[in-house]
């Protein structure tokens, strides 16, 4: 364990030196995902102008629930999203038997060596439209509510990095699961609105089978004392939850298909 | 190599993406999401206002204008972007060149092949669920309609176009994953996809209807609903293809000076 813990600031620090290796191209990348989000925003930003309100959200509430969507995704997917999308080109090409062979946990070699700095322009722009809008809205601070701000934060990332890693896991089973990812990003693009918007059955699964309403609509909701759909009091338990549920569930996953991992390279 | 022959580019590209099927379902699962999502948006803020039609435009309309401006018209133009840049960045593109081929025109023959298979195995079907579920309203006279045809038609060359100059840039940046996520940008805002431009700022609706991203999404979806007059509708195809014209010419100069500076980065 202790060799491990040694081993992770190398790990991020061999891959972050590959990324120095170009700095304007990083820096570029950096700059045109910030301004991707940020046309985005913009384009949400003139719907809820143009008509007052979505959903009962003001702009400056639908602000604090994009950046801290935006916050908790590139968090949790800076541990584990370029990581796992080539989960299955690593398993057909038989890159993850040398990967299984090293004296270290696969996750951890595979998070670590990977860790993605690419993020740090969403969570520039997250971090500063968040500073805006709690500037703007009307939120009694206090030290419960700061912790619970942060502990669903860290709750949401954990959901995203579980979610992820279940998906690239499932490569290592079925040979191929980017596809996968189509799903998590169609439910992930609902995530950024009020969850009361959608019809009952998509708040059912933003809860339960993709649980990506606890990255941002639900907890924002639960700090904004806004109503909550089918959880009621318990959003704000069920929020703190969620994140290390997610993660049980989610080793739960990456053993068995460890387990049943039998390798498609040659 | 003659014209008829990049027909088979356009089969074998079809052809490619039968071959996953895993992905078809995935893909279409999460653009329907996608799609519920966007008309979420209208149903919550058209329920809120006070009249049932606001700029003239009824829910019904948004949700065609939903359908049209993104899965329809604003297909996903990230796969050519990759392709151009993965083509230069490993070295591949100099295969393409030795080949007795023009290769803006296999990419357009390729690509007309990969959205032709959208179109029938993703778009369809979710155009079928939305229909069913919330309801299309047709083209608001049958010129409007036909009309629509020819700016669709327009609107995919106009894709195509901007996106393969993105993706040649790659000869000069070496790297096309900032490109794609500029023009990704660029195109969220002012090709009226999301938001069409008569719910814009007096002032960015001007600058954004004049720029040539506009006819990709806003414009064949504002003519469908009949948001231009026939005088208009002309007017503003005329303008459009002007714009293709002038973006083809920067293409055909770009690939020019592209292919004399080739610097191969594989082995």
């Amino acid at each position: 364990m202790n060799r491990t813990l040694r081993l992770i600031p190398h790990l991020i620090a061999i891959f972050v030196r590959t990324k120095f290796e170009y700095p304007g191209a990083m820096l570029l990348a950096w700059f045109s995902q910030a301004t991707s989000y940020g046309a985005m925003y913009t384009a949400i930003a003139l719907i809820v102008t143009r008509f007052g309100m979505l959903g009962g959200w003001t702009w400056s509430e639908m602000a604090l629930l994009l950046s801290f969507h935006l916050l908790a995704y590139s968090t949790g997917a800076s541990f584990s999203f370029t990581q796992f999308r080539v989960m299955e080109d690593m398993v057909r090409l038989g890159t993850m038997d040398a990967v299984l062979v090293k004296p270290i946990s696969p996750w951890t070699y595979l998070v670590f060596s990977g860790l993605n700095i690419g993020y740090t322009g969403h969570i520039i722009l997250a971090v500063g439209l968040m500073a805006w809008s709690v500037t703007q809205i009307d939120l009694a601070w206090s030290l419960p509510v700061a912790l619970f701000f942060l502990a669903t934060l860290v709750s949401g990332a954990l959901v995203v990095c579980a979610l992820m890693t279940m998906i690239g896991a499932t490569a290592l089973v079925w040979v191929r699961s980017r596809h996968l990812y189509s799903i998590f990003f169609g439910f992930w693009e609902l995530a950024r609105y009020p969850i009361t918007i959608f019809p009952v059955p998509i708040q059912l699964m933003l809860i339960t089978i993709v649980p990506l309403g606890f990255i941002s609509t639900v907890p924002v909701a639960v700090l904004l004392g806004k109503p909550v759909p089918l959880l009621g009091d318990w959003a704000g338990l069920a929020c703190l939850l969620a994140g290390p549920i997610m993660v049980l569930i989610a080793m739960l996953h990456w053993r068995w298909c460890l387990r049943n991992y039998q390798g498609a390279g040659g | 190599m003659r014209a008829p022959a990049y027909a088979n580019f356009t089969v074998n590209a079809f052809q490619t993406r039968l071959a996953y099927r895993n992905a078809v379902w995935a893909g279409a699962f999460g653009d329907l999401v996608f799609m519920f999502a966007r008309i979420a948006i209208w149903v919550s803020v058209y329920g809120a206002a006070s009249g049932a039609t606001v700029e003239g435009f009824s829910l019904p309309d948004m949700i065609t204008y939903a359908l049209l401006a993104g899965p329809v018209l604003y297909w996903d133009f990230s796969r050519l972007v990759n392709e151009v840049g993965n083509a230069v960045q490993t070295g591949d593109v100099a295969v393409y060149l030795l080949k007795p081929l023009h290769y803006p025109a296999y990419l357009l023959a390729s690509h007309i092949g990969h959205f032709l298979f959208e179109l029938l195995l993703i778009v369809l079907p979710i155009a079928v669920i939305v229909c069913l579920t919330y309801g299309l309203v047709p083209p608001v006279s049958p010129f409007h309609g036909l009309a629509f045809l020819a700016f669709w038609l327009l609107s995919f060359a106009m894709l195509f176009t901007l996106a393969t100059l993105a993706g040649l840039l790659a000869f000069w940046l070496m790297t096309v994953f900032a490109l794609e996520w500029f023009l990704m940008s660029i195109m969220t805002l002012l090709s009226g996809g999301l938001v069409p431009l008569w719910l814009f700022p007096d002032w960015l609706a001007a600058i954004a209807g004049h720029l040539p991203f506009a006819w990709v999404s806003y414009y064949p979806a504002a003519v469908y609903l009949g948001k231009l007059d026939p005088g208009q509708t002309l007017l503003y195809f005329a303008i459009g293809c002007v714009w293709l014209l002038a973006l083809l010419t920067a293409l055909g100069w770009l690939w020019a000076q592209a292919r004399h500076r080739l610097i191969v980065q594989g082995g």
